[in-house]
């Protein structure tokens, strides 16, 4: 196992509103790791802190062997982060397949002058994307809503396709924000497997979900958040014994 | 004739400026105004190369294009740093920076223009072959846009102008497409300044205030924001209809207002209750989705 993401004394508030607190963490190849924490813990601002949708105070993110809190979003994504959105964040007037395409490492629009001298070679990437990216609407069972307009879907399938979109890039670590949110039925187990797949193919995944039974049975570490601190790290059964941290991640209300 | 003529190169002029600012703010989500400062650049300095260095004129109106494509940095560079209205701010303080320093240059004419600039062509038919030339040119104009718009760019494009954030965090480069977006516009907005000022000979700096913003974004908006032949139709119409209202007689006193009134009368129309423009299917409104009021619009945007 190697670390592909390393996180180091990270802090960073909005006025008053701590979201990090000296957060340490690391995120290993081949493992899923379960973000916990009640809302407003911090949860999704770190991941918008490490694929720098905003900037931190202080600290440092690591990435494979690049320091990356300084470099723009795009450039983290390039060398090997995806992650999904809490909101799912669909490209709106764009198909649910122009969606994915535009996540391919090797995109055929980059530049118009490539696009001008190069149009052989943007044929064959255009051509291995769009194979991409039915295979991967296959795998999360949304091969026939291709050509439909992606806002148009219920929110579970587009939190699929937000998850296929992010499976694009071949990433070397998947940041996942609350991938279950409206997922049911079939397509539960759909998505569970993906993910589990997807960590054995090497990358590292973290996963922020609300639902507790989902985590149990996918995460191989738990990370609870609060308050923009990391307060304990174990196997879910571990943190849930802990009545302190039940107490806050339920306000105390519903003792389980 | 010549007045016809003349109405002509006017749509012609206005086809490439509304053509070239929904690249920019139609297709980019870009909303930036000061389209007529690159206007007005090309303008001037086509005019100015051609009367102090007597540089032949086909040749200073490229190299007028040029200028205000090489100045399109001053715009695209904040865009980097702030979007929505903060850039409409940023793009106003822009254009009416450059503006007062044309209004207050004595080698530019200051406020009375710059005049005795060459002109392209002459003869019995100039107006004629000038209505050609500009009508080659725009018909260019709207096929260069419609190229960079469809197929692998023009996707890239419409992702990053529907979310920004989501589309850097894919890995893709949404500077680049700002610089080249606004590089590409303001040259085609220099260009059809050059013809202008190569047509008629004489250019004034009010010409290319926050009026002849305003005016391009109505057409813009009318026609059909992010859509082909929206411009166009917006171009049309509105260079047109004024035209079409002098023939009414009305005093000066009532006519110049009366232009603004409609200009305004119609943008907060097609904002409101159809912000896909004349030409926009159901879908369109392109970067004005943000400024749209309509219910439809309002709905989608607070879904995501
Ligand atoms: N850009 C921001 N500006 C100000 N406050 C923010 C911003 N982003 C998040 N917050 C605040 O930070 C806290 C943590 O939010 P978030 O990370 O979304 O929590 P979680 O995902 O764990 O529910 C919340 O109180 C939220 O309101
Ligand atoms: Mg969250």
């Amino acid at each position: 196992m190697s670390t592909i993401v390393r996180v180091e004394n990270l802090h960073k508030s909005f006025g008053g509103i701590v979201v990090a607190d000296d957060v340490n963490l690391s995120f290993e190849t081949g493992e899923i790791v379960g973000l916990i924490g009640p809302n407003g813990a911090g949860k999704t601002s770190l991941f918008n802190l490490i694929s720098g949708v905003i900037p931190p105070d202080a600290g440092s993110i690591t990435l494979g062997d690049h320091r990356v809190d300084q470099l723009p979003m795009h450039h983290r994504a390039r060398i090997g982060l995806a992650r999904t959105w809490q909101n799912t964040r669909m490209f709106h007037s764009m198909s649910v397949i122009d969606n994915l395409l535009i996540a391919t490492r090797r995109y055929p629009g980059e530049s118009l002058a490539r696009i001008l001298f190069r149009r052989r070679a943007l044929d064959a990437f255009r051509q291995e994307a769009t194979e991409k990216a039915v295979a991967l609407l296959e795998r999360v069972g949304l091969a026939d809503k291709m050509h439909e307009m992606a806002i148009e879907l219920s929110y579970g399938q587009q939190k699929r396709i937000g998850l296929a979109r992010a499976l694009m890039s071949d990433a070397a670590c998947l940041l996942l924000d609350e991938p279950m949110a409206g997922v049911e039925g079939q397509a539960y187990e759909t998505i569970i497997r993906v993910i589990r797949e997807e960590a054995q193919a090497g990358r590292a995944v973290c996963v922020v979900e609300h639902n507790i039974s989902f985590i149990r049975d996918i995460s191989d570490r738990t990370v609870f958040m609060f308050n923009g601190c990391v307060l304990a790290s174990g196997s879910v059964d571990e943190l849930t014994r802990d009545s302190q941290l039940t107490d806050l991640y339920f306000g105390g209300e519903h003792p389980q | 004739m010549e007045y016809i003529l003349t109405v002509m190169v006017l749509i012609g002029i206005n086809v490439i400026l509304a053509t070239s600012f929904n690249l920019i703010l139609g297709y980019g989500g870009l909303m930036s105004v000061a389209h007529p400062i690159f206007y007005a650049i090309g303008a001037y300095c086509s005019g100015l190369l051609a009367i102090h260095l007597q540089i032949p004129v086909p040749l200073s109106i490229l190299i007028g294009a040029g200028i205000a494509m090489v100045l399109s940095f001053g715009v695209s560079l904040p865009s980097l740093r702030v979007s929505g209205d903060y850039l409409v701010i940023a793009s106003i303080g822009f254009q009416l920076g450059i503006l007062h320093v044309i209004n207050n240059l004595d080698f530019t004419g200051a406020a009375g223009g710059l005049t005795n600039i060459p002109v392209l062509n002459e003869g019995p038919s100039r107006s004629l072959v000038f209505v050609l030339l500009i009508a080659v040119v725009a018909a260019c104009a709207v096929f260069l846009v419609g190229w960079i718009v469809e197929g692998d760019y023009g996707r890239a494009i419409t992702a990053m102008r529907n979310d920004e954030e989501a589309f850097s965090a894919l890995g893709r480069n949404a500077m680049n497409i700002k610089i080249v977006l606004f590089a590409i516009g303001s040259g085609m907005a220099g260009l059809a300044g050059a013809l202008y000022a190569h047509y008629f000979a004489y250019v004034t700096p009010e010409q290319f205030g926050i009026f002849t913003s305003a005016a391009l974004l109505t057409m813009v908006v009318v026609g059909g924001a992010a859509t082909t032949w929206g411009p166009l139709v917006g171009a049309v119409l509105l260079t047109t209809l004024p035209q079409a209202i002098t023939f009414l007689g009305l005093p000066v006193s009532i006519m110049a207002p009366l232009q603004g009134v409609i200009y305004t009368t119609l943008v907060i129309f097609f904002l409101f209750a159809r912000p896909q423009g004349l030409t926009g299917g159901s879908r369109g409104g392109g970067g004005l989705e943000a400024w749209s009021a309509s219910a439809a619009f309002r709905a989608r945007r607070d879904a995501e």
